[in-house]
């Protein structure tokens, strides 16, 4: 099933959102799972970045709120060193069902921006935005950029291997730095060139129709709303 | 009438002491197909930036002559007004692509034309569907290969319903299959199209008349029959020819890599290279072959140590050096000469020499990216081979090289091996000399 743009977005938002002020790991646990198999199921080779950098933030905040918090009286464990400010380490099990909710909190906090990047269409998103087409434009050029930027980066660090010159430690990675802009700047201008074989500033543009909204796209509207609702009221 | 009429064209770039295109004239009839051939930076670029109006609006410089496309005198009619008319596939899709989906780069042209909103995707479908890209629509254009993405810069051309294509070396990330089935394609089109390309033999298939431009003169202009003849009689690395010889096998000498049952894939249970048995011996050159995705690059990385193969042994004598493919992208220093002694800490003697050996001498002091495409290449050569490694790897060092350049790197490389040093090439380009050639089949090596 695929979502047009704006309906997606508006359901990945409301998903955020409700994650952000439930108050309960079990619904929390249950939403995070589905965005979880909606970002896996993407189309796309890029989900794997998206996807660990979630669940690994989720599972630091797990980790490291109880030996940091001081909340609780059902003490589980103590004894451990007397950190300065922090006071002595120990963990409670307030202080783990806290870390539990955090964890998953941002957990589906980020699958939902995962799930955002991952499955929607930016270039029809900004073009239904339908003002200031210029800088929609200019957010779909720096959405390319990143990953262009990375192989570019990836190429100069093997070409200097392949010539046996060693990159090492930040000075080594900071002379690329300098070829890499130059890099950039240079595929700027032939980008710029090819725009304007293409017809880029020569008139009035249209705008290739977004998808007709479909019966998921109102459901995805519908659960958007109740998404919402649940997250103030029950989660 | 004619479609185009180029009359006395001069055209010097900014800063350039002297024009890069002297006095060209010629016309464009309707359904001509013109290959426009002549060696690296003999002015080809530049005609076709003046087709496309870009030269003189996009670049400034200074120009003299007329040019008139579609009645269009392109002094006055800018770039983005001649897009309906006229369109430009350039030679390195990386750097034409706008926006993030196979499809709305499509759309993107007709968009700017202002084509109504309920026509821009039957043109989009139609221009996939006639370069067969019909199923990376919703691909990525981040996700595409070299080849997808050339292929969707055709398909975003032809969206545009061109009476003029403007095609510059748009086979240049393909393999020989797949240049052939892209060139069959725009033979199809039935636009008027004029394309520049190094692979002159398939350019030469589908042209019906032939330009010839060197040191920015028009030496010929002539129907594809008549062209062949003088080319032969006269630019003989440009007239069609079977493929060389297999070079003498010279005497064995030892071993400076062995590949023992070498397995590699990028992804779990996607082998790459499975059980994979190769030697190269000093003095032998190795050509690799095989389609897009064969796993030429994959297996010259393995051997030259860049990758680390996930099962089997790989026994090293000596260094190894390693040419990306493009390497003109991947330079780093402020002067050619520092360039070409990074790789030998600063040593200036070896990297005049290198620099020397590659014919680049006297741009010795010029900023890298001051150099054009073909002498970039070149710097990287010689930034690679100035350390001279025992197993020198180079990936499709022709890519983007004329029929000259070409033979000349071809003589350098068998004066390299000669001097008792192993050579791999993963090629696409069956002109390039080599001992021993292998093929790789699918995603699996096929028994050497």
């Amino acid at each position: 099933m695929r979502l047009a743009p704006v309906p997606a977005t508006i359901l990945f938002a409301s998903a955020g959102v409700a994650a952000l002020v439930a108050e309960r790991i079990l619904p929390l646990a249950v939403l995070a799972a589905v965005l979880l198999a909606v970002c896996l199921r993407a189309p796309t080779r890029q989900k794997g970045p998206y996807v660990l950098g979630a669940l690994l933030a989720g599972l630091g905040v797990f980790l490291i709120s109880p030996l940091v918090a001081q909340v609780g009286y059902d003490v589980l464990w103590e004894g451990g060193p007397r950190i300065p400010v922090i006071g002595r380490l120990d963990i409670t099990t307030e202080e783990l069902a806290d870390a539990a909710l955090n964890g998953l909190r941002l957990t589906a906090v980020g699958l939902a921006f995962a799930a955002y990047a991952l499955r929607v269409d930016h270039d029809r998103l900004l073009a239904a935005v339908g003002f200031a087409p210029r800088s929609a434009l200019a957010v779909a050029l720096a959405t390319r950029l990143v990953p262009t930027l990375e192989r570019d980066a990836a190429g100069l660090a093997e070409a200097m291997r392949g010539r046996g010159v060693p990159i090492a430690g930040a000075r080594g990675y900071a002379r690329l730095l300098s070829p890499l802009v130059a890099g950039s700047l240079e595929r700027g201008m032939n980008l710029a060139e090819a725009m304007e074989a293409r017809g880029f500033g020569g008139g009035r543009r249209t705008h290739a129709p977004g998808p007709t909204w479909t019966a998921a796209d109102r459901l995805a509207l519908t659960a958007s709303a109740l998404l919402l609702m649940a997250g103030v009221l029950w989660l | 009438m004619a479609l185009g009429r180029v009359d006395g064209l001069t055209f010097s770039y900014p800063g350039a002491k002297a024009p890069a295109v002297a006095d060209v004239s010629f016309t464009l009839e309707p359904g001509d197909v013109v290959a426009l051939l002549g060696p690296s930076g003999s002015g080809k670029s530049t005609v076709l930036r003046a087709l496309a109006g870009l030269v003189p609006h996009f670049h400034g410089g200074r120009f003299a002559g007329r040019v008139e496309i579609c009645g269009a005198d392109t002094r006055r009619t800018r770039p983005a007004e001649l897009a309906g008319r006229v369109a430009t596939v350039f030679q390195d899709p990386e750097d034409q692509v706008v926006m993030a989906r196979a499809a709305n780069e499509v759309a993107f042209g007709p968009e700017n034309l202002g084509v109504a909103p309920g026509q821009i995707w039957p043109r989009v479908d139609a221009a996939l569907a006639a370069v067969d890209a019909t199923h990376l629509r919703d691909r990525l254009t981040t996700e595409l290969s070299g080849g997808e993405l050339q292929r969707i810069c055709l398909a975003a051309a032809l969206a545009l319903e061109p009476e003029l294509l403007l095609l510059d070396e748009p086979t240049s990330q393909l393999d020989p299959a797949a240049a052939e089935r892209f060139l069959s394609v725009v033979e199809r089109l039935g636009a008027t199209v004029v394309l520049c390309e190094q692979r002159v033999e398939r350019a030469l298939e589908i042209a019906t008349r032939v330009l010839y431009v060197e040191g920015g003169r028009l030496l010929l202009d002539a129907p594809a029959a008549e062209a062949e003849e003088w080319l032969r009689g006269n630019r003989p690395r440009y007239a069609p020819g079977g493929e060389p010889e297999a070079l003498p096998q010279r005497p064995v000498g030892e071993p400076v890599v062995r590949l023992t049952d070498v397995s590699f894939a990028y992804r779990p249970g996607v082998p790459v290279l499975d059980g994979v048995d190769l030697t190269i011996s000093r003095g032998e050159i190795v050509a690799l072959e095989g389609e897009n995705g064969s796993g030429k690059t994959t297996l010259a990385k393995v051997a030259a140590g860049l990758l680390e193969a996930q099962a089997g042994g790989i026994e090293q004598r000596g260094r190894a050096g390693y040419l990306l493919q493009d390497p003109g992208r991947y330079l780093v220093a402020e002067t050619a000469l520092a360039e070409a002694a990074l790789a030998v800490g600063g040593d200036e003697a070896p990297a005049r020499a290198a620099l020397a050996a590659v014919d680049l001498t006297r741009l010795a002091d010029r900023h890298p990216r001051d150099l054009s495409s073909g002498e970039r290449e070149r710097l990287g050569v010689a930034a690679v081979a100035v350390a001279e490694p025992d197993l020198l790897v180079l990936d499709e060092p022709t890519r983007g090289l004329d029929p000259d350049r070409k033979t000349a790197l071809s003589d350098w490389l068998v004066e390299y091996a000669a001097a008792g040093r192993g050579v791999i090439v993963a090629t696409h380009d069956r002109r390039l000399p080599a001992h021993r050639r292998i093929r790789l089949g699918g995603e699996v090596l096929v028994a050497a």
